[in-house]
């Protein structure tokens, strides 16, 4: 039982990681990003292309990949921030939808549509605590997602470019007026973010369904983890992105309800959002 | 097409004349194709019929809905089991009640959406059909291991009569969206796109339009579903992948599904474009990388094939004719007099006998530690216009607010009629006879201004009346389209509808705003009327002085909040305290 949720935890991480990029994605540039994990899939598929078609070594090729991840969010976020700097949430996530199905596509025409042997960077057990194995992807997400929380954390509340960061996010055209570069800091946000998706990717992929179609849709779970948060709060973007993991290795374990464990993000998303919208909400403030 | 619509008796006519020559395109085609094209011809169809669902949800209501395919996949699979069991009816029968599932299912998916809009609901639908596609993967169609092919209609079994009955299909489908985008049903998707206070404000309700929306287009994925269990005998979950989802939202949304004729051309493209791939040697998944790119086009230039098309067309005519004020020949003279006299007539005073309309009891509303009204009670009378002024930041939109149901959280109490309205929605109390306006544009411009005339007055109403409101109060034509209307006319409009409505009392909120002051004189001369004409009581919201003089005769002062004066229309403006108010301090000096 206590191996089975402890399994779910490597998911749960990069659910974690992704989750923390998709509420800095909508709390600085305005946008819930689904192509997010496409990007960071398509970026592992380099990796994976380079390592074994091309024989580079693995910490060239993850390198190039996570690059490219990070280059491929960036051009996303170029296209949005030129031609949708003052458009809604809505609008400006919509777009996202492209990438996500151009991505998969693409990455079928280019890899074929099955699953990748990703070489694992990581493998192996960490530790164990009374018999229960703790793998090092586990601990290496895990520690990812806490990291790269606290990380965003400090950087938005104790630096410069985070209160430009911040303006910029709740007051686009007002932050640009008084002189902060808009452009350039949302599309370095988009990056960012993407390197960070595709790093996570390259790390778990060996361990998940790593086929273009599964590790898209880690979007789903992602975005079910982000939703605790609110699309706001980091912390309980990791909280929800670790729990989902761990409930969903639960769910597997046993035969009885493991049907449900399709639907798990979805009934998380449904419940935290009757939840949080029980009460009633107008779309404008007036 | 919609110049031909002059009569009603042609407006009902005109789908049902499109749909035989549909039907009978669909007959020539289903005996000259060759059989290879009729069954991709089916799959066109098809998926015209799932683009048109997608079309009400993405495109009239303005939701994200990315699981349609999966709505599909519940109707093929309702249909397969059906078939599997042998259910009486036949397929006809099943593919209805095919549709019916996926319906219900639309609304339980959705009913977690009534309070969402947007992402939310982006993310919901998303989580849904990568569940359901992972889910059908393991427990497959039912029939599908067997082998048990579901039986086609005994008059359509061959591929040729199959396709004939799935292009009756789209037409029935096709005149029954025709239907409902220009009936209420219709008018509230666009209404609650554009705006859901606007909406709950003339008495529609946010959750029913959502709701409706998001049962149509899923019953419409159902059936289209259950045309390709009919179709291929053995439907499989690869047909109904979250990717096509995508891709068919993708391509509702470049070619503009919410027009019907959009709709066809979409299911035309979706097969189209692979089956030219196919042809020549590219690999098919191009084809959604096609998808992809057009759609990103699509979605940051926030326009559409089928509408640019129009918008040209209308374009064209426009240059032609600009838009007209609405003046039936009856209303004619009585307009002109109405225009020519200045509006010397005095505002009626009030019957201080009458029961009040609207009372009003210590109304307050505190946002955090600021009290934006506190304690705030006033009456209005029976058939008489009351004018609500104070300074900017007074509290009179809040008090709008509070009145009208959108500030549920407001203390004291307000009564229509002797009615208290507490716990009452936005939805319920217009419904009850308290109407408002609003300062921003709340008028949805993907309307005619006919159809959103209907949807505000919530009655049946003959043309000779809209024809002679709009004319009253100097608006175009029934049939100009709002887009083509500016902001300060819209205004008008909206107050026009409203007034339809027959209200018990209606709010205006700065109603002259974007007019200019002739336009505002003009006005003024139509709403003093407007009591006895239509029968109600009108609450003025106004900064200029002139309009509201000439026209209240109760007023009633706001100022931080609080009311400083209320009476009659002398009396509150010889009140020092107004003045000083409203003037400020150096007027008094």
């Amino acid at each position: 039982m206590l191996q089975g949720a402890l399994a779910g935890l490597a998911a749960g991480g990069l659910y974690a990681v992704l989750a923390v990029c998709l509420t800095l994605m909508s709390r600085l540039v305005r946008v819930v990003n689904f192509s997010q994990a496409a990007t960071g899939m398509f970026g592992g598929f380099v990796a994976v292309w380079l390592v074994s078609h091309a024989g580079w070594p693995i910490w060239l090729g993850s390198l190039v990949g996570v690059l490219i991840g990070g280059a491929l969010s960036a051009l996303i976020g170029l296209i949005i921030a030129t031609w949708l700097p003052e458009a809604d949430t809505t609008t400006r996530s919509a777009v996202t939808v492209g990438p996500l199905l151009l991505l998969i596509s693409l990455s079928f025409i280019l890899f074929g549509n099955k699953p990748q042997p990703f070489s694992p960077i990581l493998s192996g057990p960490a530790f164990s605590i009374g018999g229960v194995v703790v793998s090092q992807v586990t601990v290496a997400t895990v520690v990812l997602a806490i990291v790269v929380a606290l990380a965003c954390r400090l950087v938005l509340t104790r630096t410069s470019i985070g209160t430009k960061l911040r303006a910029l996010s709740e007051r686009p055209t007002t932050a640009e007026l008084i002189g902060i570069p808009a452009r350039p800091l949302s599309v370095a946000v988009w990056a960012v973010t993407g390197i960070i998706s595709a790093l996570v990717i390259i790390i778990v992929a060996p361990s998940q369904s790593n086929d273009a179609t599964s590790l898209s849709m880690l979007i789903v779970p992602a975005s079910a983890a982000a939703l605790l948060g609110a699309f706001r709060r980091l912390d309980l973007a990791v909280i929800g992105g670790l729990v989902l993991g761990l409930l969903s290795g639960l769910v597997a374990q046993i035969d009885e309800v493991s049907f449900i464990r399709n639907f798990l993000p979805f009934l998380f998303i449904i419940g935290f959002l009757l939840w949080t919208q029980r009460k009633e909400v107008w779309d404008a403030a007036r | 097409m919609r110049r031909v619509s002059g009569t009603p008796a042609a407006r009902i006519a005109l789908p049902f004349i499109v749909g035989a020559i549909g039907l009978a395109a669909g007959y020539l085609l289903s005996v000259s194709l060759s059989g290879y094209f009729v069954f991709l011809a089916v799959s066109a169809v098809v998926a015209a019929i799932a683009i048109l669902g997608l079309g009400i949800v993405t495109g009239s209501a303005g939701m994200i809905a990315l699981c349609q395919l999966t709505f599909a996949a519940v109707g093929a699979w309702i249909v397969s089991l059906l078939n599997v069991l042998n259910a009486p009816g036949g397929f006809i029968v099943w593919l209805i009640l095919g549709g019916l599932a996926a319906g219900v299912v639309g609304v339980l998916v959705g009913l977690p959406a009534l309070r969402l809009r947007g992402v939310n609901l982006a993310v919901v639908t998303l989580g849904f059909a990568a569940a359901a596609d992972v889910t059908l993967v393991q427990i497959q169609f039912p029939g599908s291991t067997d082998g048990v092919s579901v039986l086609r209609p005994d008059a359509f079994s061959d591929d040729r009569s199959y396709f004939f009955f799935s292009v009756l299909v789209l037409v029935i489908c096709g005149i029954g969206v025709y239907f409902l985008q220009s009936g209420r049903w219709g008018s509230s998707w666009k209404s609650v796109a554009f705006s859901e206070r606007g909406t709950a404000s003339v008495g529609a309700s946010v959750p029913g339009s959502k709701l409706t929306a998001f049962a149509v287009s899923a019953t419409l994925g159902g059936v289209s579903g259950g045309l390709i269990a009919g179709q291929v005998g053995l439907p499989f979950a690869s047909s109904f992948t979250p990717i096509q989802s995508l891709a068919l939202y993708v391509l509702a949304i470049m070619s503009g599904a919410y027009l019907i004729d959009m709709a066809i051309f979409g299911g035309i493209v979706w097969i189209a474009v692979p089956e030219l791939l196919k042809r020549w040697g590219i690999p098919q998944d191009w084809g959604f990388v096609i998808f992809g790119v057009l759609g990103v086009q699509a979605l940051t230039s926030g326009s559409n094939l089928g509408q640019s098309i129009r918008n040209a067309w209308w374009k064209r005519q426009a240059e032609k004719r600009p838009v007209e004020l609405a003046a039936p020949l009856a209303e004619a003279a009585g307009r002109d007099a109405v225009t020519a006299a200045p509006p010397a007539t005095a505002p009626a005073p009030a019957d201080p006998s009458a029961a009040p309309v609207l009372v009003v009891t210590d109304l307050g509303v505190a946002f955090g530690q600021v009290k934006a009204l506190n304690g705030v009670s006033l009456a209005v009378p029976p058939n008489t216009i009351m004018g609500l002024i104070g300074p900017n930041g007074a509290g009179k939109s809040t008090f709008v607010d509070a009145v009208t149901g959108f500030l549920p959280q407001h203390t004291g109490s307000v009564s229509l009629d002797g009615r208290d309205l507490r716990g009452l929605s936005a939805t319920a109390r217009a419904r009850l006879g308290v109407r408002r306006t609003f300062q921003q544009d709340r008028v949805p411009p993907t309307l005619t201004v006919e159809a959103y005339v209907r949807f505000v007055a919530r009655r049946r109403l003959t043309i000779a009346e809209i024809d002679d409101a709009l004319a009253f109060f100097g608006c175009p034509t029934a049939r100009t389209r709002l887009q083509n209307v500016d902001v300060g006319t819209r205004r008008l409009v909206e107050v026009a509808a409203n007034v339809l409505a027959r209200p018990r009392i209606l709010i205006l909120d700065e109603p002259a705003a974007g007019l200019s002051h002739e336009e505002h004189l003009e006005l003024g001369a139509r709403l003093l009327q407007a009591p006895a004409r239509f029968g109600m009581s009108i609450v003025l919201i106004e900064h200029d002085l002139d309009l509201v003089r000439s026209v209240c005769s109760t007023i009633t002062v706001l100022d931080f909040g609080e009311v400083l004066a209320s009476g009659p229309q002398a009396e509150v403006l010889a009140d020092p305290a107004v003045m000083k108010a409203y003037m400020g301090e150096t007027e008094m000096l």
